[in-house]
């Protein structure tokens, strides 16, 4: 929540001139955070199901660019989204009254009556219409019908799309071109359906990969619309689908639910119609937002008076616009009364912290602001992919090449033999024309472009993902949530990630804020910092009640914790337990730890706060309360004690609060040395201090207090300074220490990933300070690592800073140094500026560590974008909140948290996942082994596939040109569908060159794939040319062979097709034993894949040999198997050929194991050997001695690092002050102030029930 | 989420899961299954390549033993001296357009050595692209099976000669196609020069693949002789083949089934007649001498500069006489003791190093980065 309340802030500090610009960013994320529906679809969605697109993007960039267009009417939140933010500081009044919700009269956002809707400002498209709802009279209503579909298909419109997204793609297309030439006569030298068969196929296997997802969607949309909503119809409430509520519905909703459409709220559980929601499902913000339904429909608060309620409400037509709703409601025998954003609840919100409410029924279906922030995920293809897809297109032009190649060598062999070679009929029938026989060739060349790859790859990366998915170690227990591959076609890219821009809050701390120490008159206590449980330290009890000379101070210490803050207590009817509601987690942790230490803070009154100190109530009349802000750094209570006197508390950052303490002080300096050593451990440090004001200062002050907070202009000034009148001499009583819970297992999986090369970037929302804090917390930052800050205000002095710093590094610039970059988002909106960005980028990768603080989500994108784009890196951003969306899909890689109540990320993401420590096996693991299987798989498939088709090729040399082919025109449509198909499978799928374990615990062995060595063009074209040489083996060595063509003792000869299967029969060995000689893991499935596919090539031949005459099949194969098989020379060939072929790419395996043994390699004999060890029954017996040894040679060997700064580099300028481990959260400037919102409740009262 | 004390109030809307999404901890699913995984280094493949290479080597010599023993016998005769005409044949084919013309050649074969064993004679063409794609469809197998079709019905890769048109009337090609009509159709005699001169008895069956003859080629039951006619260039209609033996006649007649199996290459030979050892003369195969043959020259070859040849020669185990098999296991055979060799160096003089390196390494890998776990624990 603090990340969201300070994007708040940001946009109200920027200037005017460029609030707009700021604005805009954060609406349009806002927006482009929306998504499809709040349940997770367990599809493998591959990039087609409905969720967020980054509408952001595309706003942002044009209006930076200066270009706005007036009839735009997505740059009007510009004026208007604004105006819950900055409502607060003029119209803050002490009582909530009607004012409250009237809009701010500075902002455009005025109440205009619908007749004048297109008045005096910029005519909007969407203003022209407006909607009518009959409140309770849901037959006049039109309602679009309140659907959710992501769903891809129906029944009638599977096979139009499914064709129509299939033949999108190059290679279908190209294979659906060579079927269809295949039709024509005399041209093909295969027949005319060996290319449409398999194409057939292959896209069957699509279509049911196709239809099991939609069939997931499908399920998850009916979860959804089939959700009950509890609907106020006739007299009586009903329980309703939420496909079936309408428009001009009353409907209750009760805490925890979602909104099943958009809701005008009436009246709720909570005094003065308001209510807590969470939006983090459409703009990301985590804390929650107060709306508050309008004053006439305040109290209805019983089904009776619902049932009796008659109008209508007119508003406006449906927009995209989250912050921006114009309507008003005219309930019959009372005037029309206007209604904005404030009375508005979303669909995809959440109801919280409020009892139930009641509202009336909008926005439906495709019409709520949600489904209309819906599009389609970006398409997302990984690099491997990008890089075949290239190798494919060049291999295209081979083939061309080769066709045109033996074109023209067919004209220039007929024209030599036509008129010679009485038996080939030139005379009679000249030979075709040289357009046709291009033709030819080109379908007998066609498959050097492997028609299987595109479905192979799908089928392997489903199962890929089905894998991880499966992984028992990415399971969170807790959540019950197992890791989700949300695509399949991202697994690759896992092992590629260079950068990895983390979130902060939700990713790497759990939001929980724990009390872990204090420090109370300079004594520090606390347990140790490994402990786990919530604070607890009998020497404060004992000190407290053992009239110890510091009893005082820490009794008036516990007081002011249970006192001085904005939190509404809450029992709990069944059990009276006391729950605290508060949006600021800093504060109900240390209301939580007062209660735990005896001061229960119990009930709240407009004017009182009563406590149980160990039992006894005490009533503390609160005065004053002044709020929060980033800028004051501290919130304070004016307080009327039990005894009558009058007290100040305060509790705030050290720096500010320091600044105001009275001269002598007892404590100040041992205080702040306990402040230090909290800082140091990461914790949130906060001080406490108190001041005794004399009735008549108090009367004073009260007068310039209330003049400034009624005050019309620069209120918020006015307050501050009226503040800083009381807040002075304070005397400081200790400070307190929370830690900023993070998830498990953080620190460790950072440093791995580091080991793996891998950087990580935190960008969050959240302050500086805190930002700081979880740095050091979670180890990315350490001790004495230099770290240079920028916060800078204004491009020039971001750009002069960026230049010095730059100097600075000197010839370290572009090395990795121990240097931490913290920046915040006003000056990394200048940074990344374009003149600016060049050296940001320079300096940021000169450092080990980058946080980006209080950026905007759509900054976050920028940051990702930047990197993506200037370094050429694979990126990989994860977070868990919605303002997270537009990063993950940013980046080449979106890794969302689930698990969590917001799953926004989880669903625009690629992989979602329960912990950031489970990124570990992901990248590890996961990514090194798909990227390694997938390549592996690819050039196999290319070889396999050039290794037969090139040997057409050879033939044609003996043959004249003439596009005869060599083998069965079926044996050869089945190579890529049956006999070479189980080898790649059993590779993409079960291969591994060592085990999971070693993979996690050697990070150095992920550098093979991240850096693409296993798969580039050089590693292309070497199997390339491989496949070249197999092929020239595979034909000659044969045909020599058979050269004098009597191949049986009994003197009978061959022909050509005999020929074509002896070498059909030697390809599919080679090729399958080559499949055997590149996996590394054989299980017994890779041994059924390989001997599988060789013995279905035998059997095949076997059956086809003596189908004929019973099916009139290829006549030309009948007793091909009695013969060949009954040949001695195939014998031999079998046995020659195949090992001669492999023999080259054994002995470079063999050579290169043994000579430049690389990494991956000596790891793996590593694990061999200490399996066989195991085996053996003798588990290593070596000394310590010999493994810290190892450790050393290991860590010199492997694990080498990117040079550092030498020791003699010029110094890094000091880094400016920063407060230790200050950072507080809290909301500011919401719709309604926390100061008048704590003064709305009596928790004595009880709440309405709702019936 | 924005307090930590209302736990208890949204787990009501929580709705309870039974079922858990934990995953099952198989060994397939967990990709833990057992796996074999041969480590490819110098000293592991080294017996392995000394194997193969010494279990090649002997093999090549035996093969190359075999193929030298087999004893063949090649006689161009494309440009024999006609005995009836003045000149060559070819010179005599190429002066007449006649196809009808009978040339014949009388040459004389002399067999150095005796040629033991099974002796067989074929006929070798060059420069005939049988493997032509054109030529290689041009026939109709349904038609050679000896389906009863009508000629409409016949192959359309057989034209041209699918049929022809006489005065008005169009018949069928039987059988149809190039191939068909590009029958070979010498035809030799031999006579042994011995005392006396004695005829070696030739077999025109068991030339060719069982198979064919008993599955893919077959007579009709009804040969349709007013539908169907020869190809234009045959002599004899294909019912009259071989009137003598009915099992070689029409479509089932071994030399038309012996030339309908296409060859892979230009330079091809197949399967004329076996030699008749029954005799006493002959029982042990053609005894060394002169050998008379009379060739019936009808086959037009120079046209297209191919040669024709006739072929006596013996078979082994391996068929016809061939070194490339024993000279390629041979190659392959000292490549791998090459390999070996090379390998045994390397291992010997690198690879103590290398399996130094190995050996110190040996133990849990998970110590490697041992030094980097302890600082973090540490924090």
């Amino acid at each position: 929540m603090a990340e969201g309340q300070d994007k708040t802030d940001l946009s109200v500090r920027v200037p005017d001139n460029e609030r707009s610009g700021t604005s805009v960013d954060r609406l349009d994320l806002a927006a482009s955070a929306t998504t499809a529906p709040p349940a997770i679809s367990p599809s493998l969605n591959t990039a087609t199901s409905v969720t967020a697109v980054n509408l952001g993007q595309v706003e942002s960039a044009r209006t930076r660019s200066g270009l706005i267009h007036a009839d735009d009417n997505s740059l009007r939140p510009v004026a208007t989204h604004v105006v819950p933010n900055v409502s607060h500081p003029v119209d803050a009044i002490p009582l909530i009254e009607e004012e409250m919700i009237l809009p701010n009269p500075l902002v455009k956002y005025e109440y205009r009556p619908m007749e004048d809707g297109q008045g005096s400002e910029a005519p909007e498209p969407h203003h022209q219409s407006q909607q009518v709802i009959y409140i309770n009279a849901p037959e006049r209503n039109h309602s679009e019908i309140n659907i959710t579909c992501t769903s891809k298909y129906n029944f009638l419109t599977f096979l139009p799309k499914f064709l129509f997204e299939q033949f999108r793609k190059y290679a279908n297309i190209f294979f659906l071109f060579i079927s269809l030439i295949q039709q024509i006569p005399n041209v093909s030298p295969t027949g005319r359906y060996t290319t449409a068969f398999p194409l057939l196929l292959i896209l069957m296997v699509s279509a049911l990969k196709e239809i099991i997802e939609d069939f997931k969607r499908h399920r998850a949309d009916d979860e959804i619309n089939n959700r009950k909503a509890h609907v106020h119809r006739g007299d009586k409430w009903v329980t309703v689908k939420w496909v079936d509520v309408v428009a001009g519905d009353l409907v209750k909703i009760c805490n925890g639910g979602f909104f099943p459409a958009d809701l005008i709220l009436l009246s709720s559980s909570e005094p003065q119609a308001m209510c807590y929601v969470e939006t983090s499902n459409l703009d990301g913000e985590t804390n929650l937002k107060l709306r508050q339904g309008h004053r006439v429909t305040k109290d209805l608060l019983r089904g009776e008076e619902l049932a009796s309620l008659r109008g209508m409400v007119e508003c406006e037509a449906p927009n995209r616009h989250l912050y921006e709703f114009v309507g008003n409601i005219h309930l019959e025998g009372q005037s029309a009364v206007p209604l904005g954003p404030n009375q508005l609840l979303l669909r995809g919100a959440m109801l919280r912290n409020t009892g139930w409410v009641f509202g009336i029924v909008v926005y439906t279906g495709l019409h709520t602001k949600l489904m209309l922030n819906s599009t389609s995920t970006p398409l997302k293809r990984s690099n491997v992919e990008k890089l075949t897809n290239t190798q494919i297109l060049l291999l295209f032009v081979l083939l061309v090449v080769l066709s045109l190649v033996c074109a023209v060598a067919n004209s220039v062999w007929s024209g030599r033999h036509a008129h010679n070679d009485w038996y080939l009929f030139f005379d009679v029938e000249a030979e075709s024309n040289f357009g046709l026989t291009l033709l030819t060739f080109i379908i007998l060349y066609n498959n050097l472009i492997p028609i299987s790859l595109q479905v192979t790859l799908e089928v392997v990366k489903f199962i890929q993902a089905i894998f991880i998915n499966w992984d028992l170690d990415m399971y969170y227990a807790p959540t019950d949530t197992a890791a989700m591959a949300r695509t399949s076609n991202l697994n690759e890219e896992l092992g590629q990630i260079e950068y990895i821009f983390s979130d902060k809050t939700g990713t790497l701390t759990q939001n929980i804020m724990d009390f872990r120490k204090c420090s109370i008159a300079g004594i520090c206590y606390g347990n140790n910092e490994e402990s786990k449980d919530a604070f607890n330290d009998p020497t404060m009890m004992y000190n407290l009640h053992s009239q110890h000379v510091t009893a005082d101070t820490i009794r008036e210490f516990m007081v002011l914790l249970a006192v001085c803050h904005t939190v509404v207590p809450e029992i709990h009817h069944d059990t009276g337990e006391i729950v605290y509601l508060s949006s600021s987690p800093d504060e109900a942790a240390l209301v939580q730890a007062a209660r735990q230490l005896g001061f229960v803070f119990t009930t709240r009154t407009p004017e009182t706060v009563e406590i149980e100190v160990f039992g006894k109530k005490e009533v503390y009349e609160i005065l004053n309360v002044i709020e929060f802000s980033s800028d004051r750094k501290r919130m304070s209570v004016v307080v009327r004690c039990p005894d009558g006197k009058i007290k100040l508390y305060v509790k705030g950052a050290d720096s500010v609060v320091y600044e105001r303490l009275e001269e002598t002080q007892l404590y100040s300096d041992i205080t702040l040395q306990h402040l230090e050593e909290f800082a140091s451990l990461g914790l949130r440090t906060l001080c406490i201090a108190k001041v005794d004001i004399p009735e008549d200062v108090y009367e004073e002050w009260k007068h310039t207090y209330y003049k400034a907070s009624t005050s019309i202009h620069d209120r918020e000034k006015k307050i501050e300074e009226a503040a800083e009148l009381i807040e002075r001499n304070l005397v400081l009583l200790g400070a307190t220490a929370i830690e900023d819970k993070l998830q498990d297992g953080v620190p460790e999986t950072i440093l791995k990933l580091s080991m793996a090369d891998i950087k990580l970037w935190v960008l969050t929302g959240d302050k500086q300070e805190t930002a700081i804090n979880i740095g050091y917390s979670c180890q990315l930052l350490t001790q004495n690592m230099e770290l240079i800050i920028l916060n800078e205000r204004s491009l020039d002095e971001t750009r002069e800073a960026l230049v010095k710093r730059k100097a600075d590094f000197g010839d370290a610039l572009g090395k990795v140094n121990d240097v931490g970059l913290i920046i915040d988002g006003e000056a990394l909106r200048h940074a990344l500026s374009c003149d600016c960005r060049k050296d940001f980028l320079d300096i940021a990768l000169s450092c080990k560590s980058v946080i980006c603080c209080r950026v905007s989500p759509l900054q976050k994108a920028e940051i990702v974008d930047l990197v993506k784009n200037a370094q050429k890196a694979i990126t990989l951003a994860i977070g868990d909140g919605a303002n997270d969306v537009g990063m993950i899909q940013a980046a080449h890689v979106g890794v969302g948290i689930s698990g969590l109540e917001g799953l926004q990320a989880a669903h625009s993401s690629d992989y979602a996942i329960g912990q950031f420590r489970f990124l570990q096996k992901l990248l590890l693991v996961h990514g090194a082994w798909s990227y390694s299987r997938l390549s592996k798989l690819i050039l196999y498939s290319f070889y396999k596939n050039i290794c037969l088709y090139v040997i057409e090729f050879w033939f044609q040399i003996v043959n004249g040109f003439s596009g005869q082919i060599l083998f069965e025109r079926w044996s050869i449509s089945l190579y890529n569908v049956i006999f070479t198909v189980a080898p790649p499978l059993a590779m993409g799928l079960f291969d591994r060159f060592c085990s999971a374990e070693t993979m996690m615990k050697n990070p150095a062995l992920y550098k093979d794939s991240q850096k693409g060595r296993l798969f580039n063009v050089k590693v292309f074209w070497v199997w390339i040319g491989n496949s070249i040489i197999h092929s020239i083996l595979l034909f000659w060595m044969p045909m020599l062979m058979l050269t004098q063509d009597v191949a049986f003792s009994s003197g009978l000869v061959g022909d050509y097709l005999f020929l074509g299967n002896f070498v059909y029969t030697y390809v599919v060995v080679t090729v399958c034993l080559k499949a055997g000689l590149e996996t590394n893991a054989w299980t017994w499935l890779t041994h059924l894949a390989i001997w599988g596919s060789i013995v279905s090539w035998f059997l095949f031949l076997v059956v086809y040999s003596n189908v004929y005459p019973l099916v009139r099949l290829s006549p030309e194969m009948v007793g091909m198997d009695r013969y060949m098989l009954g040949c001695w020379l195939f014998w031999l060939g079998l046995l020659l050929i195949p090992s001669a072929c492999l023999l080259r790419d054994f002995s470079w395996k063999v050579f290169k194991g043994t000579y430049f043994k690389s990494t991956r390699q000596r790891v793996q004999e590593v694990e061999l050997a200490k399996k066989e060890s195991v085996i053996n029954g003798s588990p290593r017996k070596k000394s310590s001695r010999l493994i810290t040894e190892r450790a050393r040679l290991l860590s010199s060997t492997l694990f080498g690092r990117a040079g550092r700064v030498p020791s003699s580099s010029p110094p890094v300028p000091p880094s400016p002050e920063i407060p230790h481990g200050y950072a507080f959260s809290q909301e500011e400037f919401g719709a309604v102030p926390q100061a008048e919102y704590i003064r709305a409740y009596d928790t004595n009262k009880d709440k309405p029930e709702g019936l | 989420m924005a307090t930590n004390g209302n736990g208890d109030i949204s787990q009501d809307s929580v709705e309870e899961k039974p079922k858990s999404r934990k995953p099952k901890d198989t060994k397939f699913k967990q990709q833990k299954l057992p796996a074999w995984q041969p480590i490819l280094t110098a000293n592991t493949v080294l017996p392995a390549l000394f194997a193969i290479g010494i279990a090649f080597i002997p093999l090549g010599v035996a093969l190359l033993v075999t193929s030298n023993n087999i004893k063949e016998l090649v006689y161009d005769y494309t440009h024999c001296n006609s005995s009836t005409t003045s000149g060559t044949c070819a010179e005599f084919f190429q002066n007449t357009s006649q196809t009808g013309e009978t040339c014949t050649c009388v040459v004389t074969l002399t067999l150095d050595e005796d040629f033991t064993g099974s002796v067989y004679m074929y006929y070798g063409l060059t420069n005939f692209y049988q493997n032509h794609r054109r030529y290689v469809r041009s026939r109709d197998d349904n038609q050679l099976h000896g389906d009863v079709i009508s000629y409409s019905d016949l192959n359309d890769d057989c034209d041209p000669y699918k049929t022809v048109s006489d005065n008005g009337t169009t018949m069928g090609i039987a059988p149809c196609g190039a191939i068909a009509n590009s029958l070979f159709n010498d035809t030799f005699a031999l006579v042994y020069q011995g005392s006396p001169n004695e005829a070696v008895g030739l077999l025109n069956t068991g030339i060719a693949w069982v198979s064919d003859k008993n599955v893919k080629f077959g007579n009709p039951s009804d040969w349709q002789k007013s539908t169907y006619t020869k190809p234009p260039n045959w002599k004899i209609p294909v019912w009259n083949l071989s009137l003598t033996e009915e099992s070689n006649n029409g479509y089932k007649n071994e030399d038309l089934i012996v030339w309908m199996r296409t060859s892979a290459l230009p330079t091809f030979r197949k399967l004329y007649r076996r030699i008749n050892h029954n005799g006493t003369t002959f029982s042990n195969g053609l005894p060394k001498g002169d050998y008379q043959v009379t060739i019936s020259y009808h086959y037009p070859v120079t046209a297209f500069e191919g040669t024709k040849s006739i072929i006596l020669t013996t078979t082994s185990w391996l068929g016809g006489k061939n070194p490339f098999l024993g000279i390629a296991y041979l190659v392959v055979g000292s490549l791998c003791i090459v390999l070996g060799v090379v390998f045994l160096v390397i291992h010997l003089k690198w690879g103590k190093r290398v399996t130094n390196f190995v050996t110190s390494m040996e133990g849990d890998p998970s110590d490697l980065p041992l030094g980097r776990d302890r600082v973090l624990s540490n924090s």
